[in-house]
């Protein structure tokens, strides 16, 4: 039997997944070179806001409307959080000595992690998120469930509209200026801090889309859900080439399939037998972390960015 | 112009105040004699008359402490050395310490025993001296700024005052068969916390702008001359005081009295700062260098003689493996200045290699390596993972370095969980780790059995605190030397400014890389003390954030909470994040939550730590301080033209 | 091309040989087909308007940036393209922007200095036998001799950012000499001075090379270069479009078009400006026409400038120079 078609399909979507998280980290490091490690967690409150919006609703209404809602709700809450995150721990920190954010985003996304699993109610275990019921789709030899629908629409839609946002409008060119030269873009008039803050809040409604779609893939979310996809997003981050927008996504896109493929076939290679399946795709994502590293640390659309005069 | 000046808080006469805080510290050292309450119900029982008990204790170090602070600034000889710099906001910070601890107690018996009416008339003696107390330090003459403007919060955040009970109304208000009404109503608490925030920070700053407080630098009197045994004498008391307060500290049975003792502990040390005693006892540890290394030392070795149980040692063993790899981290990130956020994972390493080595029968590699074997195994097992991890992220910038190292210890975590013969191969057992880690056994010394020495019989764990303790003070070896040398500068210099260090011939990436790979080798070691300590390792004891320490979180929080750079800073560090996860248990569920809202708010207040490097507090203030750097217009016109 | 040389008394041998080194940015080239030596005892400098490629020049000699083509030779050996090799191999150099270590101590700074011409590893560190003390001993004495010898060894305990900017300066050239170079490479060591601590530089490059040290100096300050060098040579867009002796230089025409701009159609301003003395010129490139000279070159340079700039953001004032 080929599973072929079916493991790119799994990777494809997966890496959709991963490459929307992956770009709030990508638009932030490209603008203020930090590693918004809580960048996980607002994706996580994404998806906790989104679903409050749902438990709101009365019962029986139809995804069609809840879906839309539920996605508002979850950017709302996501966006907040990153907006006062940036303004309330960041900002304060701009101009310390980098370790100084980077403590304070790893202190932020504890405790947000653990806000949620104290708080919300019932958040100790995962909760149940809502999914789109119906038997999947087959095409082509790939199954793919209908829950999944919704993030091959969102995934190319948000692209598309970032894309044009950071090329055809005046904000996203100053968003552009200033991660070229902060200071200079400063003396041009840009109000930078209006730029992070609008690059956290892209970021984090693009991670609220990810969070929707990632809970109605799996039917669930849970407190702890942020730490190994902010991880994986940030992998595919720098696969693509920390930075550049459309290299997020495209870095998600072959970490998902990488991930796909190595589930799949890695027990077929001689020697490697013990090494397939679910339970390592992690580390094998961890691996082509390391080897592009060693590779082309640039990133696949990277520039160069090592440290020189 | 002057912005400071000598005015007390209170307008009282200044030898009113004297004598009132005199006599109010006197009665408070003595109302801990009385009985406070009827009933031993509250914990420590502070029911008997003629000797205190529990957080009465506390109450009579306090009031001592101030009585002496405040003879000594009436210039009594044989009290004078206890204040050199005369300064009386050191009598304040005291008399704070003890009317807080006091308070509490009293407010502590009200809330636990239900009422007021539970208090004797000692603890009414207590609470009254010790607030008397207060009132005369705050009519003393202190440092003050001459103004300090008033900061106010924005406006429109106390909207929330008003604001967040009506929502709290209204969310209750929801009828509660509705799934959406526990969320509501947790929002609406949310809100009422942070109304409760605002109002708490506003109240502090205006507190602040009533006290004023500052320090004002003073010329001291030149130290006695003193013979040169007289000095180390005082050095050895001083670390025995030291010693007994640690003791005291990890003894503590129940939170009330750890916190308590965390308040005293913390107000005294600022109080004998500003007195100027700290400065000069630090001044004479510096000037006998060697002797007080062995001192610490010393009284370090003394704590197993003074425990009769297992019960405390086995803490002060775990302390000490905490401090130990927080040291090693502490060369990664202090010295060299890389971010490694998976160090623990490097304890795991060494942990699990000397399991697997230590003829556990659980181990599938059936060898029983001598215990230098293991620690080599260990040391050499983490120093590999350490290259392989930095080879390739070390000569990227050091963000990367972050990442990686998170990621590796997470996969660590998974890797240890896989290897259990049915999704990997069988080498770790799995989630259930390598339990029955025999003892170490040492030239013949089994660590396992309890030995008398000297009278005292020292326990299981006693053995491995003194054997945790050696290699404690190997790396803490490792630590001075290697910062004082040419490598250290390197590493320093490397964190300045790379580019200049590599101009200066020093080769960043394989400095880097050294640096990494020394902690990394140092954690492995710590953890094959470790293994053999715990008598099983999992998977689970390496995660990034985890309630109990060692995890990644926690190290680098111990080491920046103490002070990057330092030697007595992860230790301080690492000791107070372990001890109050530990005791103060009505905590438990909200440990990390708070350890989070520490962080961020430490790295916002005081981001070089408790113990300050001298280095690192500059880079941490660059902004603050006026740089005599180049003045940047002048250079422009001349070189840009 | 064409580079008109003037006889030059050689004082030694040649201690650095660049020959034909070129460094391109993508199609930029920033340096092209540069030769320059410097003999042994000699003080040669490097002069040319803004973004004619000084600095990059530099950085390919000192193995910060890998020459697209060409060869780099430190007496008679070609130099690796690593930073540290270089100093190992006996090249020091100042930064244009002061690159101090600033919250280590003067001496530490002079102690890191020492770095590649000492050996002591971190088991040495550790063990702290008598050798590793003997080393550490001599280190020390060495960096306290350079102190003295730069004016600054009763501030050998003070932090560096607490320096004034002229000691600033001195300490990164002692810093330099440490790691007992051959030849020195100074990037511009009176920006920011005034005339006094300029003539106490001058004073102390001759006392480098009365050590024995071969040195190569850009400068804008033409007053400062002629006092100086023994040689220089005119860098214009990339290009050296002269080399030689002060008279050689102030009389090349093309020197003072790169520095006045093309003389217009009347070209009466040009031979006015050819005649001037020195201090003309040396007063000139402070003045407007530099800026004007130097536009063409912007695009040319601007490529690694902001490279710089992405590494290190907050050294914006010493990539302005060479934008």
């Amino acid at each position: 039997m080929n599973q072929l078609p079916q493991q790119l399909a799994n990777g494809l979507i997966l890496g959709a997944l991963y490459g929307l998280v992956a770009i709030g980290y990508t638009m932030v490091y490209g603008i203020v070179q930090l590693i918004n490690f809580a960048h996980g967690e607002i994706f996580m409150v994404g998806g906790f806001g989104a679903l409050t919006a749902f438990l709101a609703l009365p019962g029986g209404t139809t995804l069609w409307i809840a879906i839309p809602l539920m996605l508002v709700a979850g950017i709302l809450v996501s966006v907040l959080v990153a907006i006062g995150a940036e303004r309330f721990a960041y900002r304060p920190l701009r101009t310390a000595p980098r370790l100084a954010p980077l403590i304070t985003a790893i202190g932020l996304s504890i405790a947000l992690q653990q806000l949620v699993f104290s708080f919300y109610p019932d958040a100790k275990k995962a909760r149940v998120f809502p999914q789109i019921p119906g038997s999947p789709f087959n095409i082509a030899g790939m199954t793919i469930q209908r829950s999944d629908l919704f993030l091959i629409v969102a995934a190319p839609v948000c692209m598309l509209a970032l894309g044009w946002f950071v090329t055809k409008t005046r904000s996203g060119r100053a968003m552009q200026a200033t991660s070229q030269d902060p200071d200079t873009a400063k003396l041009m008039g840009i109000d930078t801090d209006r730029i992070i803050v609008m690059a956290f809040a892209i970021g984090a409604a693009f991670a609220a889309v990810a969070a929707v779609a990632y809970g109605l893939r799996t039917g669930q979310i849970d407190w702890h859900m942020g730490f190994v996809l902010g991880l994986k997003a940030f992998t595919a981050a720098v696969l693509g080439g920390i930075g550049n927008i459309y290299g997020a996504m495209l870095g998600g896109l072959v970490l998902g399939l990488a991930e796909g493929l190595a589930t799949a076939y890695i027990q077929h290679v001689p020697g490697m037998q013990l090494f397939g399946g679910g339970a390592w795709k992690d580390v094998w994502a961890f691996v082509l972390l390391i080897v592009v590293l060693l590779v082309r640390p640039q990133g696949l659309l990277g520039e160069r960015v090592a440290d020189r005069a | 112009m002057t912005t400071t000046e000598t005015t007390p808080v209170i307008p009282l006469p200044a030898g009113t105040a004297r004598i009132l805080t005199a006599v109010g510290a006197t009665a408070t050292a003595a109302s801990a004699f009385l009985a406070w309450t009827w009933t031993s119900d509250f914990p420590g029982d502070l029911t008997v008359t003629g000797y205190p008990g529990g957080l009465q204790w506390l109450t009579l170090v306090a009031g001592a402490l101030t009585l002496v602070l405040t003879l000594a600034s009436y210039g009594l000889r044989g009290l004078r050395w206890t204040s050199p710099t005369r300064s009386d906001n050191g009598i304040l910070l005291a008399a704070t310490g003890g009317a807080v601890v006091t308070w509490g107690t009293l407010i502590a018996i009200g809330v636990e025993l239900g009422g007021m009416a539970n208090l004797e008339p000692g603890g009414w003696v207590a609470g009254v001296a010790s607030a008397l107390t207060l009132i005369g330090a705050l009519g003393l003459p202190l440092d003050r700024h001459t103004r300090r403007p008033l900061q106010v919060l924005n406006k429109w955040w106390f909207t929330a005052v008003p604001v967040t009970p009506l929502l709290y109304l209204a969310a209750t208000g929801v009828d509660s068969s509705r799934p959406v009404a526990p969320v509501l109503v947790v929002l609406a608490q949310g809100g009422l916390a942070a109304a409760g925030g605002v109002v708490l920070v506003q109240a502090l700053m205006l507190l602040r702008t009533w006290l004023r407080l500052t320090t004002i630098e003073r010329r001291t009197a030149p130290p006695l001359e003193l013979p040169s045994w007289v000095e180390v004498l005082l050095i050895i008391a001083a670390f025995s005081v030291g010693l007994f307060a640690i003791t005291f500290g990890i003894d503590t049975e129940y939170g009330e009295l750890f916190t308590g003792y965390l308040v005293l502990a913390g107000t005294g040390v600022a109080a004998l700062t500003k007195s100027g005693l700290i400065a000069r006892l630090r001044a004479l540890t510096v000037k006998h260098r060697p002797v007080t290394t062995g001192a610490a030392f010393a009284a370090a070795a003394g704590f197993p003689f003074t425990q009769s149980s297992d019960q405390y040692t086995s803490v002060a063993t775990n302390i000490l493996i905490f401090a130990t790899v927080a040291l090693g981290l502490n060369i990664v990130v202090g010295l060299a200045g890389l971010l490694d956020l998976g160090y623990v994972a490097f304890l795991g390493v060494g942990a699990y290699a000397a399991a697997l080595v230590s003829g556990s029968p659980a181990s599938p590699i059936h060898v029983a390596f001598p215990f230098w074997g293991a620690v080599l195994t260990g040391a050499a097992a983490s120093m590999i993972f350490g290259v392989l991890i930095g080879a390739p992220t070390l000569r990227l910038r050091g963000d990367y370095l972050a990442i990686v190292t998170l990621g590796f210890g997470e996969i660590f975590r998974i890797t240890m969980n896989n290897l259990n013969g049915t999704t990997g191969p069988n080498l770790t057992n799995g989630s259930n780790g390598i339990p029955r880690i025999p003892d170490l056994n040492i030239f013949g010394f089994d660590l396992g059995k309890t030995h008398t020495v000297f009278g005292i019989d020292l326990g299981r764990f006693s053995n491995y605190y003194l054997l945790m303790l050696i290699v404690t003070a190997f790396v803490v070896l490792v630590f001075s030397r290697v910062g004082d040398s040419r490598i250290g500068r390197a590493w320093v210099a490397i964190r300045e400014d790379e580019t200049a260090a590599q101009a200066m011939g020093i080769n960043g990436f394989r400095l880097k890389l050294l640096a990494f790979a020394l902690g990394a080798s140092l954690a492995g070691l710590a953890g094959t003390v470790q293994a053999h300590v715990s008598y099983t390792v999992t998977p689970d004891q390496y995660t990034f954030a985890e309630a109990l320490p060692p995890n990644s979180a926690f190290l680098l929080a111990a080491v920046i909470l103490g002070g990057m750079g330092t030697i007595s800073g992860p230790l301080l560090g690492a000791t107070l994040l372990f001890l109050i996860p530990k005791k103060l248990e009505f905590l438990s569920n909200y440990q990390l939550l708070a350890f989070g809202i520490a962080l961020i708010v430490l790295m916002r207040v005081r981001p070089e730590g408790l113990i300050a490097n001298r280095r690192r507090q500059l880079e941490f203030h660059e902004a603050d301080i006026p740089a005599q750097a180049a003045p940047s217009d002048t250079a422009l016109t001349k070189a840009g033209a | 091309m064409t580079t008109s040389t003037a006889p030059v008394t050689t004082t030694g041998d040649p201690v650095l040989e660049a020959t034909g080194v070129i460094m391109r940015f993508g199609g930029l080239t920033a340096v092209n087909n540069v030769d320059l030596t410097v003999n042994s005892g000699e003080i040669v400098g490097l002069i040319g308007p803004n973004g004619a490629g000084k600095t990059t020049f530099f950085n390919c000699l000192t193995g910060l940036y890998v020459p697209t083509e060409g060869t780099v030779k430190y007496k008679g050996t070609v130099l690796p393209p690593k930073p540290h090799l270089v100093t190992q191999a006996g090249i020091a150099r100042t930064f244009q922007n002061i690159r101090l270590f600033a919250n280590m101590t003067v001496l530490e700074n002079v102690l890191v200095g020492r770095h590649s011409r000492t050996k002591e590893g971190l088991l040495s560190a550790v063990l702290r036998g008598p050798k590793y003390k003997r080393a550490e001993a001599e280190s020390r004495e060495k960096a306290m001799g350079l102190l003295e010898f730069a004016g600054l060894a009763d501030k050998a305990d003070h932090l560096a950012r607490n320096l004034p900017y002229g000691e600033q300066r001195k300490l990164e050239i002692a810093r330099a000499l440490a790691s007992e170079p051959g030849l020195l490479l100074l990037d511009e060591p009176t920006a920011g001075m005034n005339p006094q601590e300029t003539r106490a530089a001058e004073e102390l490059v001759f006392a480098i090379r009365d050590r024995g040290i071969a040195i190569l100096v850009i400068e804008h300050d033409m007053r400062f270069i002629f006092n100086l060098c023994d040689r220089t040579a005119v860098l214009v867009q990339g290009q050296k479009i002269v080399e030689g002796d002060r008279e050689t230089v102030q009389s090349d025409e093309r020197v003072i078009t790169a520095y006045l701009g093309a003389p217009l159609e009347g070209t009466a301003e040009a031979p006015a400006a050819a005649d001037a003395d020195a201090d003309a010129i040396a007063d000139a490139p402070a003045d407007l026409p530099a800026e004007a000279a130097a536009d063409p070159v912007e695009e040319a340079d601007a490529e690694p400038a902001a490279e710089a700039s992405t590494a290190s953001a907050t050294s914006t004032t010493g990539t302005e120079d060479e934008k």
